[in-house]
């Protein structure tokens, strides 16, 4: 494990740890949540992180996958990943079970200034799997609450069955200390909530970009048409924070398949403000 | 004027019409010859043809599928665009070839057995009569036949099989290939063949220019040797798993290859591949008398379906 | 620091000697290749041939075995399966004889990046850190040589506990580094005091024979301002067959894939080399390519080793130029030349 004791001289950046899985939610039928515990006592105790941090979990004999680690530092019961189906190891996570162990290297990368964050209005808006980097940052806020401004989310998905944490959106949408909105794409049978495009509306609700920051994640045409969104409503570029998302090996800046030019999403990353990608080269 | 001249003229002709004419170039030293894409007529200007135009350009033709492209080539790289073509990897209608009467080329790797070390080339000058290499200053001459590459010693095809711009008087000499470097590799026993290949892939980087610099291994960037799902091949460095790609390589390929011999002039470390595929060719030729890409209008045998075949004696138990 | 005379004969009994307590890694002739492999006895290695390969596999192998895993059952509980994981390094005195100073000095890219304040790559350390390196100096510089355009020379020490220079009838020897001193405790070895000034001779007129160097401090600035301009790279890449012969032989490139390989309930995590010529390398499970092209990989190669890295490390660019890259590409893509092309392109004044 990198954040414990050990100096980097000595840890072993590569050797996972080793977590049981304590329960898996179905959120859509394509995404699994998984709630792991580390076997160490020690480690599980010891275990910190930062709000947007990622980790590699793994299914020894088919490799290893990032994934946020989604539940937030407020509630260490267990660490919170959820999985869309797509390739090797996502596929292999999704036959495991209750019970089965699974290796975790985290946490890895930058995660969200939530420190600087304090004192402003705050508007979250996520596409689809994209909400999983937002929630942990989302339930930390709600644990901190009066250290922030207002609380606004906006969550898309395709379609009402494409929605993930279903058991928590009643309580978001209740709340008197957040507003919520959630939309999907077309009409469905049921549906009570906003119909449209994520973008489209953003711009109806109209946020108020003063002492503003929006932090948005979801697929990159979600992404493209939010940020031109933002704009439209007066948000500026440092005003903006997202995530990456690299094909990732080593996941602590070595392996050199996530640089984007100098720099490197592992470590550099996966947090970003708009502004900084800006910055960046044009390799996405 | 000569015959190159008259090719670049040719080329400059059909360039406005084109998006790229793929031909050859000096390097970075004298013996070495390096792929050139002329956009503009100055570019056509660095054409050059050569013993030391090694390279079978057609290998870049699957690559640039949709794009109108012009290609030079030597009577055996004609046979790789024949075989592209009937597995329709590339459309008659987008490419020109331009060819003339080839006389062979070097095989850089003779030189260097020659000469010691290529590292201190200055100067070569190479006809089909002899290559004369010059070396800190003092000079060394080969007859051209010593240092041909092996296939330019069997070859049947000095004269592009498919061509639309052909410059110069076609050459039909065609010499014998009776396979007796198969044939007498094969009467070894077998533990030896195996040892041989044994020792040879030890050194093999798996760096894959063998595979990439094949005119007609086309999976290049789907390839089981990295593919992780199927996962039939590991990712270990063992001999053995090297030999694995190798055959997997060599199977894909017969009936196909052409023998233009650029897995092993491509492979860094020299391991003499050309020898497999050339195995796999045999049998073909036994069992089909098929040669890959001689003929246009014909299909590969193993692209074909025949309830009985001539050769093959399929229910003989 | 030690200076010591190896007669010609003696080499082989020295390097058996050395090879009592050390894994002895020498250039070796393999067909027609030039490679590094263990030390045999009473075989004389290659040293007059520039290496086909770089020694890089001695602290960074081609395929290394990260850590295994056992999956067994749960003796109490039936149900349960438990997941056995144990690291594996190597850390057995280890010494390379022979390789040039060029192909040492690769290993100091490795380590910027390998052995940082955050980070100590564990398999990578316990190798480097029990290495030693006898380098031999390059008495003449080959048609691909660059060393001095990338802050190297054909006798640099910064990659030597040893270095050896050619005589006539012998090599001097000298320590550059403590460690390398007991490497000349040999009783094989004379003293070389009175052949220093021979081999100070020698190594002056390899110096001299490198032809002048261009100036690369802008090439860092210049290669990224062309980052967006795919025309550029287009043509630079366009005949380049998308192979890693490059970054295999590279003394450098140091990017690698970690995959499982497993048998029934065990298996082992390997780290192998990798390489972004590869159209795999960046592949995404969406099927998202972020270099979709050859043009996007081989930016990237010239663009990490004379661009990204030394942004990111002090001004050093990630190259020894041992020319490998030339000599062995099956098309001779030159990288000098588009380096050179790239210092040479008019600034952009838009994308």
């Amino acid at each position: 494990m990198l954040q414990n004791t050990q100096t980097a001289k000595d840890a072993n950046p590569y050797l996972p740890s080793i977590g049981t899985i304590v329960e898996i939610i179905e959120e859509t039928p394509n995404i699994k949540t998984f709630r792991v515990v580390l076997n160490s006592e020690g480690d599980m105790k010891n275990f910190t992180f930062h709000p947007g941090q990622v980790g590699q979990l793994s299914v020894f004999g088919t490799g290893e996958s990032t994934f946020v680690i989604n539940s937030p530092p407020t509630r260490m019961d267990y660490l919170q990943f959820s999985v869309m189906k797509a390739g090797e190891v996502t596929a292999m996570l999704h036959t495991l079970s209750v019970g089965d162990q699974i290796g975790v290297r985290a946490p890895l990368g930058n995660w969200f200034p939530y420190e600087e964050l304090k004192g402003k209005d705050i508007v979250f808006i996520g596409g689809g799997i994209g909400m999983a980097p937002l929630r942990t940052l989302l339930l930390y806020m709600l644990d901190n609450r009066a250290d922030y401004g207002k609380i606004t989310l906006l969550y898309g998905a395709r379609s009402p069955e494409d929605m993930a944490f279903k058991y928590e959106l009643p309580d978001w949408l209740e709340r008197d200390d957040m507003e919520t909105t959630l939309t999907i794409d077309a009409e469905a049978p049921g549906w009570e909530h906003s119909v449209g495009l994520i973008p489209n509306v953003l711009q109806e609700m109209n946020p108020s970009s003063e002492n503003c920051m929006a932090i948005t994640c979801g697929p990159p045409i979600m992404i493209k048409f939010t940020l031109q969104a933002l704009a439209k409503l007066g948000f500026k570029d440092d005003q903006i924070l997202t995530t990456l998302e690299k094909r990732m090996k080593c996941g602590v800046g070595i392996c050199g398949r996530c640089n984007i030019g100098t720099k490197y999403v592992c470590v550099d990353g996966p947090v970003f403000t708009y502004a900084q990608l800006k910055e960046l080269p044009n390799e996405l | 004027m000569s015959n190159l001249d008259t090719l670049k003229a040719k080329i400059k002709e059909r360039l406005p019409d084109l998006d790229m004419v793929v031909g050859w170039e000096q390097g970075f030293d004298p013996l070495r010859a390096t792929p050139l894409f002329m956009r503009t007529e100055e570019d056509v200007d660095r054409l050059i043809w050569n013993p030391l135009c090694v390279h079978n350009l057609a290998t870049y033709l699957p690559g640039l599928k949709g794009r109108k492209v012009g290609v030079v080539v030597k009577g055996c790289d004609s046979r790789s665009i024949i075989e592209l073509l009937q597995e329709k990897l590339i459309n008659r209608d987008d490419i020109v070839v331009f060819s003339m009467p080839c006389e062979g080329v070097v095989s850089v790797r003779k030189i260097q057995n020659r000469i010691g070390s290529l590292d201190y080339v200055e100067s070569v000058e190479a006809d089909t009569g002899t290559v004369k290499v010059t070396v800190d200053g003092s000079s060394q001459s080969f007859g051209f036949p010593d240092v041909a590459a092996s296939k330019c010693g069997r070859c049947q095809y000095h004269t592009a099989l498919l061509s639309d711009e052909f410059v110069g008087e076609p050459n039909n000499e065609k010499a014998e290939d009776d396979y007796s470097d198969v044939t007498s590799f094969e009467a070894r026993p077998q533990e030896e063949r195996l040892a041989f290949w044994m020792t040879e892939m030890q050194r093999c980087i798996q760096c894959y220019a063998c595979r990439n610099a094949c005119p007609l291994c086309v999976c290049r960037d789907h390839c089981v040797a990295q593919s992780r799902d199927p996962h039939w091949m590991t990712q270990e460095n063992s001999t053995q798993n090297k030999w694995f790609f190798q055959v997997i390589h060599a199977m894909h390929l017969a009936g196909r290859c052409t023998e233009c011999g650029e897995c092993e002039r491509a492979c860094p470390v020299g391991i003499p591949l050309l020898l497999l595929k050339r195995k796999l060719n045999k049998e073909i030729e036994e069992l089909f008398d098929y040669k890959a890409g001689t003929l246009i209008d014909s299909t590969p045998p193993l692209q074909a379906f025949k309830v009985e075949e001539d050769n093959i004696n399929e229910r003989g138990w | 620091m030690a200076v010591k005379f190896l007669a010609k004969d003696n080499l082989v009994p020295w390097l058996a000697e050395l090879a009592e307590t050390h894994r002895t890694i020498v250039p070796k002739r393999e067909g027609e290749a030039v490679v590094f492999r263990p030390f045999a006895k009473e075989e004389a290695p290659e040293l007059s041939a520039r290496p086909t390969e770089s020694p890089k596999s001695a602290i960074f192998p081609q395929c290394d075995t990260l850590m295994s895993f056992r999956y067994t059952k749960d003796e109490e509980d039936p149900g349960k399966v438990l997941l056995d994981l144990r690291e594996m390094k190597d850390e057995s005195p280890a010494v390379v004889v022979g390789c040039r100073s060029c192909d040492a000095a690769g290993f100091n890219t490795f380590d910027r990046v390998y052995m940082t304040d955050k980070i100590t790559d564990q398999n990578y350390r316990a190798r480097r850190e029990n290495t030693l390196f006898v380098t031999i100096i390059c008495e003449k510089p080959a048609t691909t040589c660059f060393c001095n355009w990338v802050g190297g020379s054909p006798t640099d020490t910064s990659g030597a506990d040893v270095r050896m220079t050619p005589l006539e009838d012998g090599w001097v020897l000298e320590s550059i580094t403590e460690k390398g001193e007991p490497l000349l405790s040999s009783t094989l070895l004379k003293d070389g005091d009175d052949r220093a000034g021979d081999a100070e001779k020698i190594r002056q007129q390899a110096k001299e024979r490198m032809p002048e160097a261009p100036d690369l401090s802008e090439a860092p600035g210049k290669v990224l301002a062309l980052f967006e301009n795919n025309d550029f790279w287009e043509a630079e890449s366009a005949k380049c067959i998308s192979c890693g012969a490059c970054t295999y032989l590279c003394p450098t490139c140091y990017c690698f894939n970690i995959t499982d390989e497993s048998s029934g309930m065990e298996g082992v995590r390997l780290r192998t080399w990798d390489n972004c010529m590869s159209h795999q390398f960046t592949m995404e499970a969406s099927g998202h390519n972020p270099r979709p092209t050859k043009a996007h990989r081989l930016k990237n190669r010239v663009g990490h080793k004379f661009s990204y890295y030394p942004n990111i490390h002090d001004g050093n660019i990630s190259c020894v130029g041992c020319g490998r890259c030339i000599k062995s590409c099956p098309v001779s893509v030159d990288i000098r030349s588009i380096v050179l092309h790239a210092i040479a392109a008019p600034a952009e004044t838009e994308k």
